[in-house]
């Protein structure tokens, strides 16, 4: 009995320890060749472009398109619509080797799909597609997916760059007779002007010159892009100084140390909303569209889109912000902040290569670019979720039902892989953001004019910042807590004091960040 | 005949000293509790023309409250769809482990079973050396789940911690009354539905608390192994809406229609809270018991 009973539980445990190897297996002997003359099958893992809508529904036009004309019977999944969720989804699939066909994916998961060969190379692929490529791949983006000598991925233009800008409230600056601020000491004297000489006339001392929150990414640290304008001054905005000359992490220039003094000057004097350590984004938004304060970095829908602007038309019918230009350092140097070009990655599977599918994807994406295709993805279908206005550009207007426009929430479905034909072309964002008048003032608001203006100003270009190292957690978590510290007086803000701390930061890991970054810039060309 | 006189103890200056110090902990905690599920509630009823603070936020006047972000989210077929899903998920989830859970324990329990200890370390290994993701990934799409609900709750089935539970409340059961049913010739099968089962509701209404409130909140295991869009249960639907990084922002186009985003946020949190929150008064009184008699090795 005892003997039967561990043979039986040897068995069972043999059992559930082969399992996985064979379901391993069994994946890769399913793969069938594609045959000509049925439909071929691609799986696409897409990124939404709206996380909470739901995908194209089965009916959607799309679908019986691409199955008429390219032959290609498509399969759509939606990513997480967070980045590390995404991750473990591509990675787990990745070493199933279960991978789809065709599938969004970040760069740095892309590197590790390389390493285990589970990515096709797609040089060849981009001759196939001449009117994408034209559109959508230049050497930036090519260069972001080409490793060892080999594009791995189509890398479609991510959000529009250069889209925020200075802005100051000029009906403050009418009122209390002053011009438009161009060097930094005149931008401290509006400031100090707008928080103590009642611009907005209630009689309440309840205004401040500049507002911001901390808003950081890999490419901007502490304390973020809404102090940038401030720092560009001083030529150390940014995380990065991504020029050959000068190569490596701003807060070790002398000049990022005069930027603090700057901004712990403009803290002291309280002439900065003393709210923007603790602000959030909504909370910044509101605070600005309450009257708050009368100089801002914000970026052009959140200012000036329709609902957006609202809300501060009705507070103030008079009000006018007015976008300018960043202030001028004492060096002359000055910068609304650094700006680099991300992309949105779509990778084919080795998988996929192998059973004939690359030149099957290349058509499905050259179709996309197509005005057929571009129209279709990008506002779903005419007549139903759009129209086009004379000048050609598609309109939510003269729909038998507008719930289905494509501004409307009807209209989010169909249009959910925007992402892949969008190129920040003049259609898409004239269809973005049209021209209105404003509810109470009756003002006229572009916040495609705002745009344009945002971007014509003065921005230091840093493409490829975001792809170096990133600082682990605890030093991160250092330099964060370090320079707020200086700003908030529980460090004294003195040149000795600030060079300990840099001797410091550099022994944490700082100096070895600093390198690491260095080099990979140099490694990959990326210094201007 | 003796009178009764009723003796109040009047609490000493330390008893009153601790009760102080105690009544201010709990408020403490009851403040950390409230002030956020108050400010979600508050931010779910925002209106879309609001602008204020969120602490401003927090003491708007209730008739100045919206309910659109809740009209939005009902009125939403994907919304429904994967509170539908969730439920589904919940309900053979449950079922499934609590049919295999009570087995397993129960078998674990029996002390004359013979391989009893080596089926106990088969079961309480794998708990403390996990195979990791991709192991379970492999064995789960090659046994063909993947893109089923069964995926969600198939592969945690059997929770170790809630069969070790199980198992030491089931050893708590006085052993004579299994005995008597065996004399009467009862089979195993029979004294554990006839006998133990009948016994054991707070227990398994715990467990199958525990097991519920993990499925209806799991979204690893369905981020992972649900492909097809129909399916995808509230939980995912949730993290998309959490991440909707106020789509007016860029467009001034919102999925569920005029309500504020935040504000959708908000109701989404809550209302995928509310079966839970729901079902807790109902179980509570077996959840003390059954977890109290579990712990308490016979």
């Amino acid at each position: 009995m005892k003997k039967s009973l561990k043979t039986l539980i040897v068995l069972l445990v043999l059992t559930a320890l082969l399992v996985p190897v064979f379901a391993q297996g069994g994946t890769e002997s399913t793969a069938k060749p594609v045959v000509s003359d049925q439909p071929v099958t691609i799986n696409l893992w897409y990124g939404a472009a709206i996380t909470e809508a739901g995908p194209p529904p089965d009916d959607w036009a799309g679908f019986k398109v691409i199955k008429d004309k390219l032959n290609i019977d498509l399969k759509l999944t939606a990513l997480p619509s967070n980045e590390s969720d995404q991750d473990v989804k591509v990675q787990a699939a990745g070493a199933a080797n279960n991978l789809p066909d065709l599938f969004m994916v970040r760069r740095e998961t892309m590197l590790r799909l390389i390493k285990q060969g589970l990515l096709a190379p797609v040089d060849d692929l981009y001759a196939k597609m001449p009117n994408r490529t034209a559109k959508h791949y230049d050497s930036a983006s090519k260069n972001n997916t080409t490793i060892n000598g080999h594009s791995y991925g189509f890398a479609d233009p991510g959000s529009i760059a250069k889209n925020e800008g200075l802005l100051i409230r000029k009906d403050w600056l009418d009122k209390l007779g002053l011009k438009v601020p161009a060097t930094l000491d005149e931008l401290y004297n509006v400031m100090v002007a707008f928080t103590t000489q009642d611009p907005d006339g209630n009689g309440k001392n309840d205004t401040y010159g500049y507002g911001a929150f901390q808003e950081i990414n890999t490419y901007e640290e502490w304390p973020g892009r809404r102090l940038e304008p401030i720092f560009g001054a001083f030529g150390v905005e940014g995380t990065w100084n991504m020029t050959t000359a000068n190569a490596g992490l701003n807060v070790l220039k002398p000049e990022f140390y005069d930027a603090m003094v700057f901004l712990k000057k403009i803290q002291d004097a309280g002439v900065i909303d003393p709210n923007w350590l603790a602000y959030k984004k909504d909370d910044f938004r509101a605070a600005w569209k309450q009257g708050r304060f009368g100089i801002m970095r914000e970026q052009n829908a959140a200012y000036a889109a329709t609902a957006n602007y609202a809300p501060f038309d009705k507070n103030f019918p008079t009000g006018e912000w007015i976008v300018i230009d960043p202030p001028k350092g004492a060096s002359g140097k000055r910068s609304v902040g650094p700006y680099t070009a991300n992309f949105r990655i779509y990778s084919i599977s080795a998988k996929a290569a192998k059973e004939g599918k690359a030149d099957k994807i290349a058509q499905l994406l050259e179709w996309m670019s197509s005005d057929e295709g571009y129209y279709l993805l990008g506002w779903g279908t005419e007549g139903v979720n759009y129209t086009k206005g004379s000048d050609g550009i598609p309109v939510a207007a003269n729909l038998p039902n507008p719930d289905l426009a494509f501004s409307a929430p009807g209209g989010q479905t169909v249009t959910q892989l925007r992402n892949m034909v969008f190129y920040n072309g003049d259609v898409e964002l004239g269809s973005r953001y049209p021209t209105y008048k404003t509810a109470t003032s009756g003002k006229t608001m572009s916040a495609l004019i705002v745009m344009r203006d945002m971007q014509s100003r003065d921005w230091t270009t840093q493409i490829g910042a975001d792809m170096l190292p990133v600082p682990n957690a605890d030093l991160k978590r250092f330099y964060e807590q370090g320079l707020s510290e200086f700003i908030t007086g529980k460090r004294t803000l003195t040149k000795e004091n600030w060079n300990n701390w840099i001797e410091d930061f550099k022994k944490q890991g700082g100096q070895a960040w600093n390198d690491a970054g260095v080099a990979y810039a140099k490694e990959n060309n990326l210094l201007n | 005949m003796r009178k009764t006189r009723n003796v109040v103890v009047r609490p000493s200056g330390a008893d009153r000293s601790f009760n102080i110090v105690v009544d201010v902990f709990l408020w403490l905690i009851l403040v950390v509790i409230a002030v956020p599920l108050w400010s979600t509630i508050t931010l779910s009823f925002r209106p879309n023309d609001y602008i204020g603070t969120n602490l401003e936020g927090m003491f708007l006047p209730v008739w100045k409250w919206s309910t659109a972000a809740y009209k939005a989210l009902l009125g939403n077929n994907g919304f429904l769809m994967a509170f539908l899903n969730s439920v589904k998920i919940l309900v053979a989830g449950v079922a499934t482990a609590l049919l295999l859970t009570i087995p397993l324990a129960y078998v674990l329990s029996i002390r004359s079973l013979p391989g009893r200890k080596v089926l106990a370390w088969l079961v309480i290994v794998p708990y403390v050396f996990n195979v990791g993701m991709i192991p379970s990934y492999l064995l789960v799409t090659g046994l063909g789940l993947q893109d089923h609900l069964a995926a969600v709750y198939l592969p945690v089935a059997v929770s170790t911690y809630n069969c070790l539970i199980m198992r030491s409340f089931f050893e708590g059961i006085p052993t004579e009354l299994k005995e008597s049913a065996r004399i009467d010739g009862a089979s195993e099968m029979q004294v554990l539905l006839r006998v133990v089962l009948p016994l054991s509701k707070a227990i398994i209404l715990t467990i199958g608390l525990f097991y519920g409130v993990s499925f209806w909140n799991d979204f690893f295991h369905a981020m992972l192994y649900l492909n097809s869009n129909d399916l995808q249960p509230l939980p995912i639907l949730l993290r998309n809406i959490l991440m909707a990084s106020g789509m007016n922002e860029y467009v001034e186009v919102n999925a569920f229609g005029d309500a504020p985003v935040s504000a959708i946020k908000a109701a989404s949190v809550f209302m995928s809270a509310i079966p839970m929150v729901m079902a807790y008064p109902f179980i509570q009184k077996y959840f003390t018991k059954g977890t109290l008699l579990g712990s308490v090795k016979g």
